[in-house]
Order: structure tokens, then C-alpha cells, then sequence
């Protein structure tokens, strides 16, 4: 018997050693080995890969049926009786298709991100619980709830609701066929979405497209440099040569539109309200500011664009082949699998028919058409957030002086949870500023007399009512909605482009601009009393915006917003460089007969403008210098037979990169001898440098007793771009050619693969794809022909599916990425809009546009 | 009361591992692979020693959950499915790993389980049947 006992206890061991094993995460494989089992694990993800032809789904809350069409590309066409049904199906099919993503994207947006990738994510935590979206998110849930007497605001909520209640359905029943893969191989259960999430993930946009710290680099840079006309020449936030987003000024009424977007405080005469005298920067100690850049340099942003921006136009009747207006729209984000946006296109007879893209997890499309309307957004790129140094009691560092007396941080508790580990305490601190951003450094705090003192006053953390905006722009047909919807739009600002099937187009640099009193903006400042600070807003009927101007076309490139001259506000940058504006404003003034295949061809349109401007420079101080260079000869003749488009098979696409960093490297000496990690200004100033035949920065101040002239410069910069260029790619020309390097990567949102890795056209260029990996660039792709709202085009660079194993986890990416040099096109998906699912079904006479539907019932 | 032993009969190795199998597929449907370690003891009970259980249990699950992935294979991309999780690891293009080490996996679980099942059976037989003869000697010495 003993024998026996023991031969049981040791067969235990085998058991208890596997289930151990297939338990235990590895590494990234929180889920443990146990999920590549046949069935219940990550296999299963193959079956819901597939659906079935016809689908009904019990949707519990519904009050009538659902119609879905699911077209050729995976995108739904849902049709409901009210708009409430439609949202709780958009939220089902959101939840569906990208449920890891807008799980993924909200944890992370709301500091709760260690809850699903353990202690790694506990500094984004750290950073994003500081600037409290979540909390400036339950603030604006909170104002909606109490303002829902207004119909608008009910209205929005209610599609909130239904929004929660579809995610929450197919959370309810997800079975493992339907759980997405990121999930198993994390080890985790994703739990019901809430009203809240919803203006998390709003939140979010807004602090991705308007939240940076651009107060730190400022001061940064001129503490470095510490010479102001220097400062001033090199680094200003508005760049020479760039055309304008407003050609002609239009305002609204004021007493239609009496308030700033979103219905805050505004002043039109702000001169008796801002204070003329000017407060001192208030220098923040390197050591901390390099701390505080570094631990944002580290966070993620999904929404981050990077100067490369985004670009709309549109052409009115007098400039289109058709006679009435077409719009494009192309904004440039960062590029993710699966894609952040979610093509839908959703009907309400006699209420709602809006088509183009949605954020998963929000109810509405962003960008996009009506029957009537088109719309597309840039940003503006504004400065919005200021930093405000709080000057703290030296008996007490809870407090800080604010209007004469000392008043204590407000403290909140932010504990962290973390998956796998102890909770981690944290402690957020907020003046009547804003948060203490300084909180996320850990070397602060630690003795009373250097606590955290550096607060963030970002107009963003104020109550948005964006999601207001985009729920009556949805249902506006002409200019009037359009002018009530952004009325509403208040973060991030946004160039909110517009075209109608009445011949109207107009652009509205729509957003809260404040007005500053006491301080410019720029840099970080000590306010110790209320005359210092915001202290109003841009009222909504003068913010930038031109409607039906006369030139026949309007054109946004995150270019500066308006002439400053002659506006009587004032918008802070950075703006972009402007070449990208320069570009299309150049294309769309020289064509009077512009089709849509024409805005397919200036989306694809990989021209480089700051080539364009600077190599002819290069060019000509080559030949005026009379050297003999057989290799340099043959950079120029590269440069000579070039046509200034970045194509993927030659070389003088990379060996202008190389030119250009070496004319900065060589002309601006003033700035890299101060210190070598400032940037080397922006190429519009280098522009201007050349073009005026600036003595001063072209001479090269570190040769003593010599004057250089800008033809020597400009040699010099051609014989360092070709040894740096040979010094990274070798002596084989075949390793030259632009295509080579200049690679496009879609990233998954967890780093567990890419779509793409293939060559890819552009630059700083109209088709945006900057850097060599390119891992930026057009997030979404729309032409919009308001002569026939049937042949609108869209695209993403993803597919619709966040199921890796779907064929619409790519297929749109295809089409994205596929350049077609016949036409100098890229691909797009046709915007199938029928306002009946009979209309649709009857016009699909070849059984290609309908891939499968979805029924559902209550 | 019968032993757990003269209930079950003792089969020839092969139609023991065909009803491993048979359980393993049943089992495996529930979505879990702890359920292995049942189809290993169940199939254990038509053995009559350790090794051949252990036998039974590993090729009975490995069987399964092979015709599991050649089904899965052709209809859910399963080979797919085990590029991507092995490139995860840094493995790219070697998916059939993924299934080899579950197939192994799996016959472990089903082997063990087998083993366990036997020597439970032998214990449990011989605890209620034999109880006598292991009491007496107890009693002696006290």
C-alpha cells in the first residue's frame, strides 16, 4: 500500500510540472503556453476570421431590426430606424473588429495600461494619470449629464449610450472564436466599455493632436543658444514663404455665435482685458527640464503627427470640371495595425446618411460625406498649453503663492494597478494652473525645498464638447449645419475643410484659441496672481475662416493659419514649414478644369519642394566653382537629371536627404559650436539664408580670418553629403537608390508584426512619408465629388479587420500603398453610399460590392 | 463491490489509444487542455500497467490533437496562426514548431495523465479491497 501511495504522489508530479508550464507567462506570453492548444486558444482566432454569408445577432435594447451590409472591403453599412439602433450596431461591429485596439488605446489614454502589460507600463501610467485625461474626461461626462435638458446634448449622450450598450453585447458574447489573439497571448479578460471610455478616448485625440510641451523646447533652445536675435532669427513658429489657410477673412455674426467654440467665454475687443506688462520667463533648472523631456519624449501618442502634418483642399465650381465643388482630405498620423480608423457608413432615414471614418469606440464619423456635405480635417497646430511655474511656500511645499496668499495643491490619488505586481502609490498634484507635471520625474519630491512646482494649463483638460460637434456635423447638410456643428468644436483645433453640393467651400481654423494676459505662451512663466494667465477665448464667429473665397479654392496644410498682420488675434505655433501648402496652393492655382482623378494625383504627389527651391543653388555653386570631382560630378548630374519627385528607384532622392542635412550642418555653424544636440533650425530659414545671400550665417565663423561665400558653402555641403551618404550605404550605387532604404512599416498596435515593409515614394511632399522608415503618413485618404456624392473615395493603410488571420486585416493597405505610375495614382475603395440596403442590394448586379450582412434584432 | 479493474477490461495497445483519442477529441472540444489529463486517465483504464498507460494517454492525445490541427489547418488557418505566434518569439517561418510543441505538449498531458490514472486505480483498488492485510502488521507491532 505504501508502495502504491507513493507511485500515486510521484505521478502527481508530471501533472503539477505541465499545468505549471502551460501557466506560467513567458516573456511577452502572459497567457502562458497553454494557448497553442488546438482548441480554446490562440487557434481559434482562424474560425472568427470567417463569417458567414448571413448573420443575425440578438442585440438586447434594440427597438427595431438592423440592416448591415458588409461591402467587398469589410466596411459595414448599417441601417436603422433610429439613431440610437445604429450605434448600438456600430458599437457592436467597433467591439467586433477592433475590440484589442480600443481596449488597448483606452487603457493606455485613461494610466491603466500596467494593468495589462504589467510594471512596463507603469511610467506612461505615471504620465497620463499627471495629465488626467480620465479626469478631464469624467468632467465633460459630467457637464453633459447636467446639460442634457439641452436636445443637442441629449442627443449625444444618447448615442453614447448605445454606443456602450452594442460593445458591451458583443463583449457579453465573445466566444473564444471571437476573442481577439492580442488577449490570449496577454492573459486578459477585457471587461464592459462605460460612458466614461467613450470621452476617454476623445480625450485622447485631443491631447495627441494638441498637448505638447512646446514651452520646454522653447526655452530649451534659447537658454542654449542664449544670444535672442539668434534665437529669433533661426527659430521663429511662423516659417518665410508659406501661403496662408485663409486667403479672405469671413466672420460670423456675434450675436448668432457669441461665445468661443464650445460655447466658452470670449472676448472680441481683448485689449482692456490683457494685461501689457509682461512677466519673466521662469527658468526651469536644466536638470530637470532635460528629465521632464526625456520622460515625454518616452510616452506614447497615438494620435502624435509629426511635423509632417496633414493636408485638405477643395476647389469650388469656378476651379472643377464638374462645376461644383470636390474636397480631399489626407491627414497624416501615425500608421498602425490595425488602422486607427474604422470606415462606416451609417443611415436613420430622414435623420442621419453620413459616410467616411470613425474612431472605434466613439459614435460618429470624423471624417467624411453626407448626401449633401463633405468635410475633412488638418491640425492646426497650435500652441494651446502653457506651463506655469508655481512659486512654492519654502516653510511648506504643499502650498504655492496664488492672489497674495499661499493655498494647498489640490491632491489626488491616482494608485496604479499592476498586473502581476503590488499596487503602485501615486499622488497627483494641481495648482489652479493645472496638474504638476513635474510629479512623473522621480528625482522630485524628495525634499521639501524642490517638490513639484511646474503645472500644465492645457485647454484641452477644460470640458470638450467635440463629440457634440461631431454628432450634428454628421446630420448637417449645408453651410448653416456646418456653421452650428463647429460651433461646438473646441479641442483640438482643428482646419476643418468644407465643400457642398450648393457650391459652397470654406475652411474654419475651428478650435479654442485663448487669449493670454500677462505672457506670451511661449514660455514657461510664474503667475501669481489671476491678471496672468488665459483669460478668455477667440469668440467663435472671428476665428479664422474663409468661405467661398475668390480664387475659387482653399487649401490647409498645418501651415500658419491666417496673415497675422492683419488679424486682430493672435495664434501661437509652431506652424509647419509650409511646403506642403506651397505645394497644392501651387497646383490647384495653375488648374481651372480640376477633376477627382486630378486630387487622386495631388494626394499621390511625392514632389519635393525644398529640393525644388535649394538644389538649383547647389547646382550653380558647383559649376561656378570649377572643380574637378569626377564623384561629386556625378552627384550633380544625379541632382541635374532629377524632376525633384522622390520616386523609390533612383538615387537622387537619398542623396538630397544627405544634401540637406549637410547644407544645415555647414551653414548654420553658429548654432552647432554653441552645442552640438541643437537642432539645426528648420529648412524654410535655410531657404530665406540661401535665397538673401546672408553673409552673416553663411559664413563659417569657426574658420578664423576667412569669409566663405554661400557658393563655398553650398560645395562644402555637396562633398559631406556624399561621404556621409557612402559612409551609412557603402560604395555600391545599387545600395543608393532611395527605394532601398526608404521603407513603409505599419505597426501593429503590440509590436507582435507590421504590414508593408515594401519601398515607398515621398518625403516632406504632399504625399507624406517622412524619415526613411516611414511609419507615418496619410491615416486616411478621401476625395470627395459633391457633383456626384456616389463617387467619393476613401482608403485607409490597414484593413478593417483587427483580426490578423482576416482578409480585411490588410487588404485596404493594398490599396493604399499600391502606386499606379500610369495614372500616378494610389488605390482607394469606392464609398459605396446607398441610403436603402435594397438600393444597395439591387446595384450589386455583379455580386462583388456585398460581401456578407449582418440582422440585428432585439 | 467490484474493483475498478475487473470493471474495465484490459485491451490491446491499439484500440486502447483509438478510445485515448476518441476522449481526447470530446475533451479538447471543451476548449481546455487540462481536460488531457482525463482523456489520459480514462484511457488508462484499459491498461494494466504504468508504462503502457503512459503509452496509451501520449499517443491517444497526440493523435488527436494532430487531426485537431490538420483539420484546423485546412479550415482556419492554423499554420498561419503558428507563423505569427512563433515570430513573436523570433522564429519566423517556423509555425510548424508551434504545432509540434503542442502536439508534444499535449501527449505529455495526456501520458501523465495516464500515469496518474493507473497508479489511482491500482491505489484505490487495492485500498478498498486489500485493506486487511495492510491493517494486521499495524496492529502487531502496537
Amino acid at each position: 500500500m505504501k508502495k502504491r501511495i507513493i507511485s500515486f504522489c510521484l505521478s502527481l508530479v508530471g501533472p503539477a510540472v505541465l499545468i505549471v508550464l502551460l501557466t506560467m507567462p513567458i516573456g511577452p506570453l502572459a497567457g502562458g503556453l497553454g494557448i497553442i492548444q488546438p482548441i480554446g486558444g490562440i487557434f481559434d482566432v482562424g474560425f472568427g476570421a470567417r463569417n458567414p454569408a448571413a448573420q443575425t445577432v440578438k442585440l438586447p435594447g434594440l427597438t427595431a431590426q438592423v440592416d448591415v451590409i458588409i461591402d467587398q472591403w469589410g466596411i459595414p453599412h448599417i441601417y436603422g430606424d433610429t439613431a440610437e439602433d445604429a450605434y448600438m450596431a456600430l458599437g457592436y461591429l467597433h467591439a467586433k473588429d477592433r475590440l484589442f485596439q480600443m481596449v488597448l488605446q483606452n487603457y493606455l489614454a485613461s494610466g491603466r495600461i500596467s494593468e495589462i502589460v504589467g510594471s512596463r507600463g507603469v511610467s506612461s501610467d505615471k504620465f497620463y494619470r499627471t495629465i488626467g485625461l480620465a479626469r478631464s474626461a469624467q468632467n465633460t461626462l459630467d457637464w453633459c449629464i447636467a446639460h442634457q435638458a439641452n436636445p443637442d446634448i441629449a442627443y449625444s449622450l444618447s448615442v453614447v449610450d448605445a454606443e456602450v450598450q452594442g460593445v458591451n453585447a458583443f463583449i457579453d458574447s465573445m466566444s473564444s472564436a471571437m476573442t481577439p489573439i492580442e488577449f490570449k497571448i496577454l492573459g486578459f479578460t477585457p471587461v464592459h466599455w462605460t460612458r466614461l471610455d467613450i470621452f476617454i478616448w476623445s480625450e485622447m485625440m485631443a491631447w495627441g493632436l494638441s498637448g505638447g510641451f512646446e514651452d520646454f523646447y522653447r526655452q530649451w533652445v534659447r537658454e542654449t543658444i542664449d544670444n535672442d536675435t539668434m534665437y529669433d532669427e533661426l527659430f521663429p513658429d511662423v516659417m518665410p514663404f508659406d501661403v496662408p489657410i485663409v486667403p479672405e477673412q469671413t466672420n460670423l455674426s456675434l450675436a448668432t455665435y457669441p461665445d468661443a467654440p464650445g460655447g466658452k467665454p470670449a472676448t472680441p475687443n481683448p485689449e482692456g482685458l490683457v494685461s501689457q506688462t509682461m512677466v519673466d520667463k521662469a527658468i526651469i533648472p536644466n536638470e530637470k527640464l532635460d528629465a521632464l523631456m526625456a520622460v515625454i519624449e518616452d510616452v506614447i501618442r497615438p494620435f502624435e503627427e509629426e511635423m509632417l502634418g496633414s493636408n485638405n483642399w477643395a476647389v469650388s465650381g469656378l476651379r472643377s470640371a464638374t462645376g461644383e465643388p470636390i474636397l480631399a482630405n489626407d491627414p497624416h498620423l501615425g500608421l498602425q495595425a490595425p488602422s486607427l480608423w474604422y470606415e462606416a457608413h451609417i443611415v436613420v432615414p430622414g435623420e442621419i446618411d453620413v459616410t467616411g471614418v470613425t474612431l472605434p469606440g466613439l459614435p460618429g464619423v470624423i471624417l467624411g460625406h453626407t448626401a449633401h456635405i463633405a468635410w475633412g480635417f488638418t491640425n492646426v497646430g497650435a500652441d494651446v498649453l502653457d506651463v506655469f511655474v508655481e512659486q512654492l511656500n519654502p516653510a511648506n511645499s504643499s502650498t504655492y503663492m496664488y492672489n497674495g496668499q499661499y493655498r494647498a495643491f489640490q491632491v489626488v490619488d491616482e494608485t496604479i494597478r499592476v498586473k502581476g505586481g503590488s499596487d503602485v502609490p501615486f499622488d497627483v498634484k494641481i495648482s489652479v494652473h493645472g496638474p504638476l507635471i513635474d510629479s512623473v520625474v522621480d528625482t522630485y519630491g524628495l525634499d521639501s525645498d524642490t517638490g513639484s512646482n511646474i503645472a500644465m494649463n492645457w485647454t484641452g483638460s477644460d470640458v470638450s464638447t467635440a463629440l457634440l460637434a461631431i454628432s450634428k456635423l454628421n446630420r448637417a447638410n449645408d453651410l448653416q449645419g456646418y456653421y452650428d456643428a463647429l460651433y461646438w468644436w473646441d479641442s483640438p483645433p482643428q482646419n476643418i475643410i468644407y465643400a457642398d453640393d450648393a457650391g459652397n467651400i470654406a475652411i474654419t481654423v475651428c478650435g479654442r484659441f485663448p487669449i493670454r494676459s500677462g505672457y506670451t505662451g511661449e514660455y514657461p512663466v510664474t503667475a501669481l496672481n489671476d491678471s496672468i494667465g488665459m483669460v478668455s477665448n477667440i469668440p467663435y464667429a472671428l476665428i479664422p475662416r474663409s468661405v467661398n473665397p475668390s480664387q475659387g479654392y482653399l487649401q490647409s496644410a498645418n501651415q500658419k493659419s491666417i496673415d497675422f498682420g492683419s488679424y486682430g488675434f493672435k495664434l501661437l505655433g509652431p506652424f509647419d514649414d509650409g511646403y506642403r501648402g506651397r505645394r497644392i496652393d501651387h497646383l490647384l492655382a495653375t488648374n481651372n478644369n480640376v477633376t477627382v482623378d486630378d486630387m487622386k494625383q495631388y494626394q499621390a504627389d511625392s514632389l519635393e519642394v525644398r529640393a525644388e527651391e535649394i538644389v538649383p543653388y547647389v547646382t550653380y555653386a558647383w559649376v561656378s566653382a570649377g572643380d574637378v570631382n569626377t564623384s561629386i560630378e556625378q552627384a550633380v548630374n544625379w541632382l541635374d537629371d532629377w524632376d525633384y519627385v522622390m520616386d523609390t528607384d533612383i538615387v537622387a532622392p537619398t542623396f538630397w536627404m544627405y544634401l540637406r542635412d549637410a547644407i544645415h550642418y555647414e551653414i548654420l555653424d553658429e548654432v552647432r559650436s554653441i552645442d552640438s544636440a541643437l537642432p539645426l533650425s528648420r529648412t524654410p530659414i535655410i531657404e530665406k539664408i540661401i535665397k538673401d545671400n546672408n553673409a552673416y550665417y553663411l559664413d563659417d565663423h569657426t574658420t578664423n580670418g576667412t569669409v566663405e561665400t554661400r557658393n563655398q558653402i553650398l560645395v562644402r555641403a555637396l562633398h559631406r553629403a556624399l561621404n556621409d551618404m557612402i559612409g551609412d550605404f557603402g560604395n555600391d550605387p545599387a545600395n543608393w537608390v532611395y527605394g532601398v532604404h526608404h521603407r513603409v512599416f505599419v505597426d501593429h498596435l503590440a509590436d507582435f508584426t507590421y504590414i508593408g515593409g515594401g519601398p515607398h515614394r515621398g518625403q516632406n511632399t504632399l504625399n507624406a512619408a517622412g524619415g526613411w522608415r516611414v511609419t507615418h503618413g496619410p491615416s486616411w485618404r478621401m476625395v470627395a465629388d459633391l457633383s456626384n456624392i456616389q463617387m467619393s473615395y476613401g482608403v485607409i493603410p490597414a484593413g478593417q479587420s483587427g483580426n490578423l488571420f482576416s482578409p480585411h486585416w490588410d487588404d485596404l493597405f493594398d490599396l493604399w500603398y499600391a502606386f499606379d505610375e500610369a495614372t500616378q495614382q494610389y488605390g482607394y475603395n469606392l464609398l459605396y453610399f446607398y441610403n436603402t440596403a435594397e438600393a444597395f442590394r439591387a446595384a450589386d448586379t455583379t455580386n462583388t460590392m456585398i460581401e456578407r450582412t449582418v440582422t440585428f434584432v432585439p | 463491490m467490484r474493483k475498478i479493474d475487473d470493471i474495465f477490461p484490459s485491451l490491446k495497445l491499439v484500440p486502447a489509444i483509438i478510445i485515448a483519442t476518441i476522449f481526447a477529441i470530446v475533451l479538447e472540444l471543451s476548449g481546455s487542455w487540462v481536460t488531457m489529463l482525463i482523456a489520459g486517465i480514462l484511457g488508462s483504464l484499459f491498461t494494466r500497467t504504468s508504462k503502457r498507460a503512459f503509452l496509451v494517454g501520449f499517443v491517444g492525445v497526440a493523435i488527436a490533437w494532430t487531426l485537431l490541427f490538420a483539420y484546423l489547418s485546412f479550415s482556419a488557418s492554423a499554420l498561419e496562426i503558428a507563423d505569427f505566434f512563433i515570430g513573436l518569439l523570433g522564429l519566423s517561418g517556423m509555425g510548424i514548431l508551434v504545432i509540434v510543441i503542442s502536439v508534444l505538449l499535449g501527449a505529455l498531458l495526456g501520458g501523465f495523465g495516464g500515469l496518474l490514472g493507473r497508479n489511482a486505480v491500482q491505489l484505490i483498488d487495492e485500498a478498498l479491497h486489500e485493506p486487511a492485510k495492510e491493517s494486521a502488521p499495524q496492529q502487531q507491532t502496537t
